[in-house]
């Protein structure tokens, strides 16, 4: 993404930079607001698609890795903020940013909306065993640990990385196409 | 130095886009979401439900009540024999709507319409059509954030009904929750109904938690039993947020000379019992 100071005799909320942060920022506001909901025909097995990590692929998908993790980053500190801070879901977030910044999407996979489910698919599971992997060292390191032995962790991950993976791939598209076509917009003007 | 400038005059926006936008989520991260949280109760504001599907948590209610009934029968037969009864102290609370649920698949939380402006606070207790629902864990003004008490780092210390063995209760994601109990036999049968504990330092006791359904008495390191929460926790829509003091501070390290008499610090308010 290229931002420069351009067309500068517009006012500042007319530049094209501040509307595509704007948008931007919005479409995040949108994913938080989405997390918290239940909407019937959104829920598998009480589990809701995981909106931020749908974003941070759909950013990183044509973004660099520094780009990717900074997302990673950004949006882990807000869903921190919903939940509690430990286990953080920075961590996950930014794996699943880099490894799809890093995929070699051009050799293996074209931009179309079924690769980009594919995508979402595989980092969901990922995203979550991150997460289950920071409760399993914390519950082996820590001696007066609050969590369950580690049988039912690893139990309990399978179940939601899957209705987690499943959910979140089917609802990627809606997510991922007018947000990509806004940023090519963005990109091809002038 | 002309490189740093050049650089400067280069990324300038960028920087200053990125710092803004980490700073920003650091500082809802400080804030626990509550912006986040109090713009998702105005725009679900007129989603959410009234008190018209009541009569589909009557059956919940009946099983409370069920229990309530055998609690209080034990509680009058160790009444004639004790004198120094203490009553439960669960005050009226709040009623509030489930306007939300958890942000995430690892915790189980629940977004209810009433915050700090309702006087609600972190650490009060909330129960719900078939008894104990879990307590307050963050507010914001006009919403608070609850950890269920089948969450899995959820502690309650509960107690048979029936034959007053005590033990811990512990979530389990679902709407089963194990306890273990502290004696290596103790006086238990499937049915009986568990409460909150007189032990438990972070809920008030006697509030019916639900039926036990299965028991391991094999279990090592202490016996569990298997139990049936009777409130319906996937498909709860209203709450009551009770007032309550949590004893957290018993916990601290008291130094010596410093410490008031029968062990009570002074600091934790007045909703402290011995």
């Amino acid at each position: 993404m290229s931002i420069g100071v351009r067309a500068s005799s517009l006012p500042l909320w007319r530049q094209p930079w501040m509307i595509n942060s704007l948008v931007t920022v919005a479409s995040v506001l949108v994913c938080m607001l989405l997390l918290p909901s239940r909407i019937p025909g959104m829920e598998l097995l009480g589990v809701a698609p995981h909106w931020l990590l749908i974003w941070v692929v759909a950013w990183s998908i044509k973004r660099t890795q520094w780009e990717a993790a900074l997302a990673g980053l950004v949006l882990g500190l807000l869903q921190d903020a919903m939940t509690a801070p430990t286990p953080t879901h920075t961590l996950s977030l930014i794996v699943a940013g880099v490894l799809t910044a890093r995929l070699q999407k051009q050799r293996y996979l074209q931009e179309d909306i079924v690769s980009v489910a594919l995508i979402v698919f595989a980092m969901a599971v990922i995203a979550e065993t991150v997460l289950a992997l920071q409760i399993s060292f914390d519950q082996l390191l820590s001696a007066n640990s609050l969590y369950p032995p580690l049988g039912r962790i690893w139990m309990y991950h399978q179940r939601v990385a899957l209705s987690s993976a499943i959910l979140s791939s089917l609802w990627a598209p809606a997510l991922y196409y007018p947000l990509n076509r806004w940023w090519d917009r963005y990109a091809a003007e002038p | 130095m002309f490189a740093l400038r050049r650089w400067w005059t280069r990324h300038a926006l960028k920087a200053g886009m990125v710092t803004l936008a980490i700073s920003s989520a650091w500082l809802m991260r400080a804030d626990e979401g509550a912006v986040i949280y109090e713009t998702y109760h105005w725009l679900t504001r007129p989603l959410q439900p009234g008190m018209s599907r009541e009569q589909q948590f009557e059956n919940s209610y009946i099983l409370e009540l069920q229990q309530r009934i055998v609690e209080l029968e034990n509680q009058n037969r160790s009444l004639q024999t004790l004198n120094d009864y203490e009553a439960a102290t669960l005050l009226d609370g709040v009623r509030a709507t489930v306007i939300g649920r958890g942000a995430d698949h690892w915790w189980q939380h629940v977004i209810l319409n009433r915050g700090s402006r309702d006087n609600v606070a972190a650490g009060h207790v909330v129960t719900g059509p078939g008894g104990l629902i879990g307590r307050v864990v963050a507010v914001s003004p006009s919403t608070s954030r609850v950890l269920l008490i089948s969450d899995p780092t959820s502690r309650v210390g509960a107690k048979v009904s029936r034959s007053r063995a005590m033990g811990v209760v512990r979530g389990q994601s679902n709407n089963r929750v194990v306890m273990e109990f502290f004696e290596k036999l103790p006086d238990v049968k499937a049915g009986d109904v568990i409460v909150t504990s007189s032990y438990s330092r972070l809920f008030p006791q006697d509030i019916p938690i639900g039926r036990i359904e299965s028991i391991d008495l094999t279990k090592s390191p202490a016996p569990e039993a298997v139990i049936q929460l009777s409130s319906p926790l996937s498909i709860l829509e209203w709450a009551i947020i009770h007032p309550f003091e949590p004893q957290e501070t018993v916990d601290l390290p008291v130094l010596p000379g410093a410490t008031p008499e029968n062990g009570v610090i002074p600091e934790s308010g007045d909703g402290v019992r011995p």
